[in-house]
């Protein structure tokens, strides 16, 4: 338990780093590379600093209810869903690194836009946003079971009708609409769920943090959640999932080890400033080469199941 | 009391198609009557697949007019052109290569399935129920084309000829009443290509279709089709039964001559 409270910080922040992989999984299922979840990440903490600060503000030494960050949340969620929504109908003319840039071009236009409205607290922020828990470790109680229904929700996703036309889309948009399918509504739906998941964790993140700033999105986390998703896997859910925790484990660990003196005092303050960043774009770099399709496959994942090698190839190599 | 005459399935009228300086349409006009397999032929550039595009929405025509049963469709998206009842394959094979046989003829059946996001993702009864109508369903035209045994394997490890198959089997999970075939016999052998016009034929009986289908092979376009259309250059040089095609002096000439 001791090691727990230890950790309560780390643990709750490898569950919030998988969710925003799962954010921009969504979206990359119907085949669009977008980086905008650091954007709506950003929106839906706002959205939450705001309420709980100024309309649910607690008395004086009063805890803040469970109930109305879950509310928050909600809340968080709608909106940034919306918000997704009017993003993705211009972006609909957009594909592949256009795509990607156009998004990291909303990153930049909220993080601005939150620098200068009074609402936001400009460059200073919102802070002493109020606690609901006693520890951090506490917000297990709100992240895991997010977590929980994220992931119930897209492995269910990826099995049924609508999940399947995305996976058309992704894998031949031309062929999906010659197969049916409209595939505008539903690219706009699939980035709108992943707008909703952003603001949803962003809304409880902003309450873990405690303050909320424009620091929250920006370009670093577009390319921190894509490296999770590239190394994880990106043609499975289970590749995000576990790219953003074993991803945000590793380097604090290592940091960790680095405060207990285990770690020389040049690689603990390259671990601790801008390293971080440059091992993720090196495992990229060399991720690409030799793991092309990330870390977790569907191909792993079913050999898994099975408890066999390649049961796909070898049927399809025992035909003439 | 006498009813007017139905109105063709397909009609195409001064259909046209530019790229740049290129006329790859020019000017073409025909009507294909329902429950006809249709051929259409013509040497390589002359544009057949681009007006398999135009007639389904891939690409849109620079003039001229589509109509399905007499409603005007010209312009229409792909899909709305599908939802119509109008499937196809593709020359150069478009199937869903990382995804099983099942799941690309699964796909298939998407305009005929409602099931939303949250009847789907929480697993509703009728949401389940229709999942097991697809899946049956799709098992039954993968037995049709005879890939059943092979269902969960990945579309794009099966040999040529296979997925020319289960291409055809992903477009009939539309419920066509129109079929479009670019090439289906492209890189058959000389007794699968035989097979193929068995195939066809007994397609369009079964499933009440009509069918249009690009071939270079023209003793099976002769064999199998009811009529023919020649193209050369974009233009629309003659149309007719395999008989009357085959002694056109302007066919002979452009494209059958170099043939023999
Ligand atoms: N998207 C495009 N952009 C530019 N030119 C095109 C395009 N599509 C087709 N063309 C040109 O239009 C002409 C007709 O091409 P099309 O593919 O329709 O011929 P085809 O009759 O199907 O030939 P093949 O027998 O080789 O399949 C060709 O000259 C081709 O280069
Ligand atoms: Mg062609």
């Amino acid at each position: 338990m001791a090691l727990l409270q230890a950790y309560g910080f780390l643990i709750v922040l490898m569950v919030i780093n998988a969710l925003l992989a799962l954010s921009l999984y969504l979206p990359l299922m119907s085949g669009q590379l977008s980086l905008a979840s650091p954007g709506f990440y950003a929106f839906g903490g706002y959205i939450a600093a705001i309420l709980s600060t100024r309309v649910f503000a607690p008395a004086d030494g009063e805890p803040y209810a469970v109930g109305l960050v879950v509310l928050e949340m909600l809340i968080a969620g709608v909106a940034s869903g919306a918000l997704g929504v009017l993003v993705a109908i211009p972006a609909l003319r957009l594909s592949g690194i256009y795509l990607a840039l156009a998004t990291i071009a909303f990153v930049e236009i909220l993080r601005v836009v939150s620098l200068n409205l009074p609402i936001t607290g400009q460059a200073v922020g919102i802070f002493g946003i109020p606690q609901p828990f006693g520890s951090q470790l506490g917000y297990l109680l709100l992240a895991i079971p997010l977590f929980l229904l994220a992931v119930v929700f897209v492995a269910r996703l990826e099995r049924v009708r609508i999940g399947r036309a995305f996976t058309a889309i992704r894998a031949d948009e031309l062929a999906a609409s010659a197969m049916g399918i409209a595939t505008g509504p539903y690219k706009v739906l699939a980035f709108a769920l992943g707008a909703a998941l952003a603001g949803t964790t962003g809304a409880l993140a902003a309450h873990f943090v405690n303050t909320w700033n424009a620091r929250q999105g920006t370009f670093d986390a577009s390319i921190l959640y894509l490296a999770f998703v590239l190394i994880g896997g990106s043609r499975t859910f289970v590749g995000p999932v576990v790219g953003g925790l074993v991803l945000t484990a590793v380097p604090e660990l290592l940091r960790g080890s680095a405060q207990v003196g285990a770690l020389p005092a040049w690689l603990e303050g390259f671990l601790s400033g801008g390293g971080r960043l440059i091992i993720f774009g090196v495992l990229l770099a060399v991720g690409t080469v030799f793991f092309p399709q990330g870390l977790v496959t569907p191909e792993l994942l079913a050999r898994l199941r099975r408890g066999r090698s390649r049961p796909e190839v070898a049927v399809a190599e025992a035909q003439p | 009391m006498t009813a007017p005459p139905a109105a063709p399935t397909l009609e195409v009228r001064g259909l046209t198609r530019r790229f740049g300086g290129l006329v790859a349409v020019d000017d073409v006009s025909f009507a294909v009557q329902e429950g006809e397999i249709f051929g259409l032929i013509g040497p390589n550039g002359a544009g057949k697949t681009t007006l398999f595009n135009l007639v389904t929405g891939l690409t849109p025509p620079s003039a001229g007019a589509l109509l399905h049963r007499g409603d005007d469709i010209t312009g229409s998206p792909p899909h709305v052109v599908a939802q119509r009842g109008i499937a196809r394959t593709f020359q150069n094979i478009r199937l869903f290569t990382n995804l099983s046989a099942l799941g690309n003829v699964m796909i298939g059946r998407h305009i005929h399935t409602r099931s939303g996001l949250l009847p789907g993702v929480l697993g509703f009864p009728s949401s389940r129920a229709e999942e097991e109508a697809v899946r049956e369903r799709a098992l039954e035209l993968l037995d049709l084309v005879g890939l059943r045994d092979r269902a969960q394997v990945r579309a794009g490890s099966f040999p040529y000829g296979d997925q020319r198959r289960l291409e055809i089997a992903r477009a009939l999970a539309l419920e066509p009443r129109v079929l479009l075939l670019d090439e289906p016999a492209a890189g058959l052998n000389t007794n699968e290509k035989a097979g193929l016009s068995r195939f066809v034929r007994e397609l369009r009986d079964r499933f009440d279709l009509t069918v249009l289908l690009i071939e270079h092979h023209v003793p099976l376009v002769m064999g199998l089709c009811d009529r023919i259309a020649v193209l050369e250059f974009g233009r629309l040089i003659a149309v007719g039964d395999p008989a009357a095609v085959r002694s056109d002096p302007a066919v002979v000439e452009a494209y059958l001559g170099e043939e023999t």
